[in-house]
């Protein structure tokens, strides 16, 4: 951006006239550009609402949901305790927990999904997975490159205050069973 | 992004400054702007667009009103389409759940609603907007020509996300020319320090005593530990407010911007109404030229006067959040301020200033148990357990254990949030005969609040 830049948009004169319902109506630059500038705002509330939105449905609607599409040959259901062991997240602090892990040594497979009680528990939640994969990734890269690839490609959606994490060969199907059961 | 996070404190604000003060005075607003949007983008990148987007918006509005101010007809439908465009992107972020969930919960019926996360500082920039339209339409400014110029009003990181709110009338001229130095770096590098600390050493500290007590079962509750919750919300709320703004005014001065002082040691009031006065300033400011004024003020009849006070202190109560115990909180306010208006008010100097100051202390711990509840059931459990109904024991193990505890805190706090605690942190700063010691010994001493603060954020 330079100074021409800044000085550039100081120039809002020309008008266009129409006729409307008999009556001169004139539309100024201005006039267009908020009509423009509203249908954009529209446009970008309904494309948030269909794309990041969260659910008022029960956590345990949506945790069914997907629990009941798993491939839960490699995963087992995990409790509480494992979400601290693992993620240092307390499962008394929020809404609901879905928490699936595998119980081979050699694999990375997880599944979790978290309903916040506020939008202030959603960052802590993004942090504490962003510090297991990373933690998790550096762990398979000496013996198991293929674990560690599947770590960094890793599905993480948040949603309102639910919070969708899944490592696994088939992250992509959960997501999108995740995303359809809000 | 927040101003007491490690990434802005270590990465984000040296780098911002370290180009800032490299480039050009002509770029210097380009920095910014770029710095600002990137500022608002690390948490929620999504909501940058409806920032830049809200910031067109009001750009081209503020224009449209102004080219029709010959015809005064269109120029009133004109700000009338901005401001209900405006009101709807708030109201669907902040209170269409609020809404719906209330219908629900009315007629016990499951409407489904899509729920979105509240962009942060929606609430503050949209204000700022309504004011920059309100103004250019009653002619008391000019509409902002560049809008770049007007984005960087809107998106100015130092007061995006908790303000102070600014006219775009006072800030225009800052825009266009600043005085940016050394000198004031470090004034403002010193001013966005005791923020800190007041944030992240107080208010964080407070708030631990207040999340021991909201964790305690409302049964097992005595009145002292009720007392010493409530005590330790109102230092809790009072830094993290007052210390988000110190550290937004030393932010701007940084960067040559003059922003304007916030809050004023509310604590030291006499009155509720003085409290008001000294508590989130710019806000109370807003209301007062935008919604009071307009409404009719104190220029008319009683009946409309009292009328006028309450709409603004529920519109006040709705800002703060989609909640019905702060729409209470906000009627509270007003009937309190209608009552020392129209009841008790004069005759309030008559009692000795310790009687003044309890009075105040009081009414405004009650509005903070409404303030903090998650609902309306609590927050009258809550003030019956403080006010000693409902057979609860009066002092407790648990409330002795918090004294012993946490005493140095409390009354650090109250030291900090007196006058006499600005009195002494002066004296420690600014008595010296020898300006060379003077010097080294702020020095040392804000270089030690920072290395705190920064423990504090680390623990």
């Amino acid at each position: 951006m330079t100074e021409k830049m800044w000085n550039r948009t100081d120039q809002n004169k020309r008008r266009v006239d129409s006729r409307l319902f008999g009556g001169e109506i004139s539309f100024g630059k201005a006039e267009i550009g908020k009509w423009i500038l509203a249908a954009f705002l529209l446009i970008y509330v309904i494309l948030l609402l269909w794309f990041t939105s969260g659910s008022t449905k029960p956590f345990e609607t949506v945790a069914q949901i997907v629990e009941n599409s798993l491939h839960t040959d490699n995963l087992a259901r995990q409790d509480g305790q494992a979400l601290k062991r693992y993620y240092g997240l307390n499962s008394a602090d929020y809404n609901g927990i879905l928490f699936y892990s595998t119980e081979s040594a050699i694999s990375a497979e997880e599944v979790l999904i978290i309903e916040a009680k506020s939008e202030a528990q959603v960052q802590t939640i993004r942090d504490a997975i962003e510090t297991r994969l990373e933690s998790r990734k550096t762990d398979f890269a000496e013996y198991a490159p293929k674990q560690a690839m599947m770590i960094e490609q890793a599905v993480i959606l948040v949603r309102g205050k639910y919070v969708f994490m899944a490592v696994s060969p088939d992250a992509q199907e959960y997501a999108a069973v995740f995303t359809k059961s809000l | 992004m927040l101003f007491s996070s490690i990434t802005f404190l270590l990465i984000f604000l040296p780098l911002v400054v370290a180009v800032y003060y490299l480039v050009p005075q002509r770029f210097q607003n380009s920095v910014m702007l770029i710095a600002s949007l990137a500022f608002y983008a690390w948490g929620e990148p999504i909501y940058v667009v409806l920032l830049v987007l809200s910031s067109m918006f009001n750009y081209f509005c503020g224009r449209d009103i102004e080219e029709k101010k010959g015809v005064p007809q269109l120029a009133k439908r004109s700000l009338i389409m901005a401001i209900v465009v405006n009101l709807l992107i708030l109201g669907f972020f902040e209170y269409y759940g609020w809404l719906i969930g209330t219908v629900n919960k009315v007629f016990s019926v499951e409407i489904p609603y899509r729920v979105l996360s509240l962009p942060i500082g929606l609430s503050f920039y949209t204000l700022q907007a309504l004011g920059y339209l309100i103004d250019i339409y009653k002619k008391e400014m000019k509409a902002q020509r560049n809008v770049f110029q007007f984005m960087l009003y809107m998106a100015l990181f130092p007061k995006l996300n908790a303000g102070p709110l600014m006219r775009c009338a006072d800030f225009q001229p800052q825009l266009e020319k600043r005085t940016v130095n050394v000198y004031k770096l470090g004034q403002g590098a010193g001013m966005f320090v005791r923020g800190l600390v007041k944030k992240v050493v107080f208010a964080d500290s407070a708030g631990v005593i207040f999340n021991q007590v909201a964790a305690l079962p409302m049964g097992t509750i005595s009145v002292l530990t009720a007392w010493i919750g409530c005590l330790a919300f109102a230092f809790q709320i009072y830094f993290a407010f007052s210390g988000y703004s110190d550290m937004a005014l030393g932010l701007g001065r940084m960067f040559g911007f003059e922003l304007g002082v916030n809050f004023r040691y509310p604590y030291t009031a006499k009155s509720v109404s003085d409290f008001w006065r000294r508590w989130h300033i710019s806000l109370n400011e807003w209301f007062k030229r935008y919604v009071y004024i307009p409404l009719g003020g104190s220029h008319c009849e009683p009946a409309r006067h009292i009328c006028n006070i309450v709409v603004v202190w529920l519109l006040m109560g709705l800002w703060y959040g989609a909640k019905w115990n702060l729409v209470l909180w906000g009627l509270f306010f007003g009937i309190v301020l209608v009552m020392e208006k129209y009841v008790w008010g004069n005759r309030m100097g008559q009692f000795p200033e310790f009687v003044q100051h309890t009075y105040t202390f009081v009414v405004v711990s009650i509005g903070w148990v409404l303030f903090f509840s998650p609902d309306i059931g609590y927050a009258f459990d809550y003030l019956g357990i403080m006010l000693g109904l409902g057979g609860h024991d009066l002092v407790d193990q648990q409330s002795l254990y918090l004294i012993v505890t946490h005493w140095l805190l409390i009354l650090l706090c109250g030291l900090g949030s007196s006058i006499r605690g600005r009195d002494l942190f002066r004296a420690l700063t600014e008595d010296y005969k020898n300006e060379r010691v003077r010097r080294v010994v702020v020095s040392v001493l804000y270089v030690l609040m920072l290395i705190v603060s920064i423990a504090f954020l680390v623990a």
